[in-house]
């Protein structure tokens, strides 16, 4: 990740989360972007594929599910992260199949996150 | 033998007798039931608290759905001593149930329409504030505070507002105008005509039946403790105001209004209709935009008659390290200082022990705004007679006592704090005013820029003082009235001859603000601040010096106006970072935390401990505990009850002041009734824990030194605090032969360890529970690390929060228990007064290992 800008996308219908995750991961220089509604952040992704992906679970319309699954088939090199304050274990298990890096429960200490992403990117360099 | 056998060997056994004799086993069944629900409300508790630290990421649905469960957990509580104390809590579902209502209206976002229209300054309360909006919270405050003089009167509340929007049919107006203005995308053109509208009809609605003579009332009894000729001033206290925003003069004020019911309702509408106004509409698009709907309450106080007026900043906001603080002032009525109409007179004031003035800039004084002298109220400025000018507004003595307000405020409020004050003619100060200080830090190095600035043209150097500091580029534009801002084009450095708070409409547009007189102090500036315009004021005859139009920078930190534009100067903006606190979701969860983690209820040998004196979810926790640990000692009491068993002292070689209840086969039979030895202990997880305290040097009897700083933390409550207070009473030991129940209030901490220890591995606990202490939170903090660290060496699960710590191990063989638990004999002494010593976080680390090491002498020599 040292020589490319690491691309983050962040769908959240809670504004907050947004933001918050833009100010960390602006501030450590990855381009992110953010979105509430899932449809918008779906055409983002097929505008110009993101390295990573974190979304809420429980959305209207589209769900994380439906994100996970969607972004998997896009670009298998896309690592997605679900974020939700409601993870029942078959949902969980349900994700690993579908091939969800992480899976982490809100709410969460910021700083959790981004050791998680950074392994994510690890592994992705690693899958080169 | 589990505990549920042991309930049933006793209900088959002898002690259903008695009508008001239950099994004591039963009875001690119940006691943990207390106990669990107890301790689960108060962890959700301690967790929210926690998640306003900034570290989490957090959103509406957590606090949601922590609430509910807290709530749940509470009715649990209140239900399970009731069930133990057979009803004695009877008051209590019905006293909880105003709470719970308050808790759901701020999750409703109602809580400011549910209480009384009218409320006596000095008898607001925190669970008011919602009502009487930020400023008389801040005042009321101060009213109870001996150091500061505030003028007394009451607050018509925002119940009123919502009355009269109400009664008036103009709620489907104002909803709709919230709804604009959240949107993302505002129809702009309704956004134009909806709040004139609004306002119209707002100024003229009809109060609430009653309203008007119960505000008569308060006028009599503020009349009858007020000097004539009395009049008063009606200011605004918006929802958020003075918490987070400053909204500085963003809303209407009246000043000297006649003490008649009429006038002052008529002064309320004007402060309640300024909400509709182009100026706090743009600020709040601008500075708040998810903030979520406002109403206005208004403080109605008596005016001062005001021989000089002004602000003191209890920090120079220049240079928040400086250990300088800065106050302007002028003749007469300070809105026309606030509002930049008159010149004034400048001090810089050095912040030691005994302040000191460092600075004294004196402006003539040719003009002060003062009461017309009519009836009917009102205020003009006037001309100063020739000889007065040049004098300072306030003498040195004055001024000392001011500077010596600020520090209290600042200390008191724990943030630096921007203060509007008036000295009347027989130089008693009043504080009008007192709200946090938004400082901007620039750390921001400026190498080699020197070298690059020489080649460009200098407009003006030491140029007049910094209100804002930051760098700005764009041409000129210059405002003489304020129709000229309509003009004002984006990216313009606005200049003017004075500074108004007007300027707010444009400043999301300007690139920069300089205007020749002005004050930091002023709400303009205060203004810049919060919008992050950079801007220079007091800058004499800048006016002249640029053809508008003509590109200038602004360097509002060196104090400097270059012509044309310095790009260099402008790559060293300093980024903006999103203000946490702004967010809707923090705001709601502090306002949860306030009606619900505040310990008021805190010695339970006072009159007022009982369920009627509980204010809060916290309150009603500790109620419910102590009332059903005293329920078990009360038991024990009872001969009829426990027959042969008291609550027994223990006669041990140390002072821990220990009763023991036993419920079964905690004492050998044959021990004496009172001043139980240790020899006679024969429950096992209590002597293990004993056998800790007792440990050579463990148990620490020398009294620590504590501070006065430490003191003063232990008696006041500071806001931040979730979960502090003064715990008294018993050490109390609940034993039976493989049970203890083991309570400790050392002063003001509050300890306690439950354990069941057999052969049984499975059934084996201990729960750990440690939360207080005498000092600042950050002490206690550290004590809780130290615990927790620990207790972590010793395989404990443990849960740290603030000064709460929790802590569970389980499942050993009775050996592993027993020599667990006399560990945490050992901690209990080790750790029992030493927060006072926990000034640094090495501190922690060199403890914790001493601990482990077993050298418990190093509070003794570090003391």
């Amino acid at each position: 990740m040292s020589n490319k800008i690491c691309r983050l996308l962040v769908v959240d219908d809670e504004a907050i989360v947004g933001k918050r995750l833009q100010q960390v991961f602006s501030k450590i220089g990855f381009e992110i972007e953010t979105y509430t509604e899932a449809a918008a952040a779906m055409a983002a992704m097929a505008a110009r594929p993101f390295d990573l992906v974190v979304t809420d679970l429980k959305m209207a319309g589209m769900d994380g599910m439906e994100v996970l699954r969607r972004v998997r088939g896009m670009n298998p090199r896309t690592q997605v992260i679900i974020i939700t304050g409601y993870a029942s274990p078959e949902t969980a298990e349900l994700a690993q199949q579908q091939g969800v890096f992480a899976f982490l429960a809100k709410p969460f200490r910021l700083d959790e996150l981004k050791q998680i992403i950074f392994r994510a990117l690890e592994e992705q360099k690693g899958g080169n | 033998m589990a505990l549920s056998d042991l309930l049933k060997g006793f209900l088959a056994k002898r002690w259903r007798t008695s009508k008001a004799c239950r099994p004591l086993p039963l009875v001690f069944f119940q006691f943990r039931e207390v106990l669990k629900a107890n301790n689960q409300a108060l962890e959700l508790i301690a967790d929210m608290g926690e998640k306003l630290s900034g570290e989490y990421l957090f959103d509406l649905r957590y606090v949601e759905s922590t609430v509910e469960e807290m709530i749940a957990a509470m009715h649990h509580a209140i239900a399970a001593v009731n069930t133990l104390t057979q009803d004695q809590c009877a008051a209590l579902p019905g006293i909880f149930v105003p709470m719970e209502a308050r808790v759901r209206a701020i999750l409703g976002k109602r809580d400011d329409r549910e209480g009384p229209a009218l409320l006596w300054l000095a008898e607001v309360e925190a669970r008011h504030w919602p009502l009487v909006g930020g400023k008389a919270a801040h005042l009321s405050e101060l009213l109870h505070n001996p150091r500061v003089r505030v003028p007394e009167g009451f607050v018509i509340t925002t119940r009123l507002f919502h009355d009269l929007l109400d009664l008036n049919g103009l709620r489907p107006e104002f909803d709709r105008f919230e709804q604009l203005l959240s949107g993302h995308l505002a129809e702009e053109e309704e956004l134009a005509t909806l709040p004139r509208l609004l306002k119209g009809k707002l100024l003229s609605a009809e109060p609430p039946a009653g309203f008007l003579a119960a505000l008569a009332d308060s006028l009599k009894r503020l009349a009858s403790i007020s000097e004539a000729p009395f009049f008063l001033a009606v200011r605004s206290s918006a929802q958020e105001e003075d918490m987070d925003f400053s909204f500085a003069g963003q809303f209407h004020s009246v000043l000297q209004v006649p003490p008649q019911a009429e006038a002052v309702y008529r002064a309320y509408l004007q402060v309640a209709a300024s909400l509709f106004g182009a100026k706090a509409i743009n600020y709040r698009r601008q500075v708040f935009p998810e903030g979520g709907p406002i109403s206005i309450a208004a403080c109605c106080q008596c005016m001062i008659p005001a021989s000089a007026s002004g602000v003191i900043y209890s920090v120079d906001p220049m240079e928040p390290g400086s250990q300088s603080m800065v106050a302007v002032g002028a003749l007469g009525q300070g809105q026309a200082v606030v509002e930049g109409q008159v010149p004034t007179d400048f001090f810089r004031l050095s912040k030691g022990e005994l302040p000191q003035i460092v600075e004294r800039v004196l402006a003539a004084k040719h003009q002060a705004l003062r009461p017309t002298g009519e009836a009917a109220g009102g205020l003009v400025l006037q001309m100063v007679p020739e000889g007065q000018t040049a004098a300072p507004c306030l003498d040195e003595q004055t001024l000392l006592e001011l500077a010596g307000v600020a520090i209290h405020l600042e200390t008191f409020f724990k943030r630096p704090q921007d203060i509007e004050w008036t000295v009347n003619p027989q130089g008693d100060l009043y504080i009008l005013q007192s709200r946090p200080l938004l400082i901007t830090e620039n750390t921001k190095g400026k190498p080699l820029l020197a070298e690059k600035l020489a080649g460009y043209e200098l407009i003006a150097a030491e140029a007049g003082r910094v209100a804002y500091q930051g760098i700005g580029a764009g041409p000129a534009f210059r405002v003489d009235t304020l129709a000229d801002l309509k003009e004002f084009p984006e990216g313009a450095v606005l200049i003017s001859h004075r500074d108004s708070s007007q300027f707010v409409q444009v400043m999301q547009r300007a690139a920069a603000i300089v205007t020749e007189v002005g004050t930091p102090a002023s709400h303009m500036a205060t203004l810049c601040r919060e919008l992050r315009v950079p801007c220079l004021v007091g800058v004499p005859d800048i006016l002249a010096r640029i053809t508008p139009g003509e590109e200038i920078t602004v360097d509002a930190e060196d104090r400097r106006i270059y012509r044309g534009r310095v790009g260099e100067l402008l790559t060293y903006q300093a980024t903006t970072s999103m203000d946490l606190h702004l967010a809707p979701e923090f705001r709601m969860l502090r306002r949860v935390l306030r009606e619900v983690s505040r310990l008021y209820l805190v010695d339970p040998l006072m009159q007022e401990f009982k369920a009627e004196g509980c204010k809060t979810f916290h309150d009603v926790l500790r109620f419910i505990h102590e009332t059903a640990v005293l329920h078990l000692v009360e038991l024990g009491r009872d001969d009829r009850c426990l027959p042969g068993g008291l609550a027994r002292r223990l006669d041990l070689p140390i002072q821990a002041g220990i009763l023991a209840i036993d419920i079964g086969g905690g004492i050998a039979p044959d021990a004496p009734p009172d001043q139980i030895p240790f020899a006679a202990i024969r429950s096992i997880p209590f002597r293990a824990i004993l056998q800790g305290m007792l440990f050579p040097g463990a148990w620490h009897q020398e009294a620590m030194s504590v501070s006065f700083t430490d003191m003063m933390h232990s008696m006041l409550t500071t806001p931040q605090d979730t979960l502090s207070g003064q715990y008294t009473g018993h050490n109390i030991a609940i034993i039976s032969e493989n049970y203890v129940n083991l309570c400790f209030r050392f002063g003001y901490h509050f300890n306690i360890i439950d354990a069941f220890c057999h052969e049984v591995e499975r059934d084996n606990h201990i729960y750990f529970r440690f939360l207080g202490g005498a000092t600042d939170l950050a002490k206690r903090s550290r004590r809780a690390t130290l615990i927790a660290t620990i207790l972590e060496a010793f395989d404990f699960s443990v849960k740290t929060r603030g000064d709460l710590v929790i802590a569970r191990t389980g499942n050993l063989i009775q050996g592993e228990m027993e020599r667990t638990l006399e560990i945490l004999g050992r901690l209990i002494g080790f750790t029992r007064q030493l927060d006072v010593q926990m000034r640094d976080d090495q501190t922690v680390a060199r403890y914790a290992e001493a601990f482990l090491m077993g050298d418990y002498d190093i509070a003794a020599r570090e003391g």
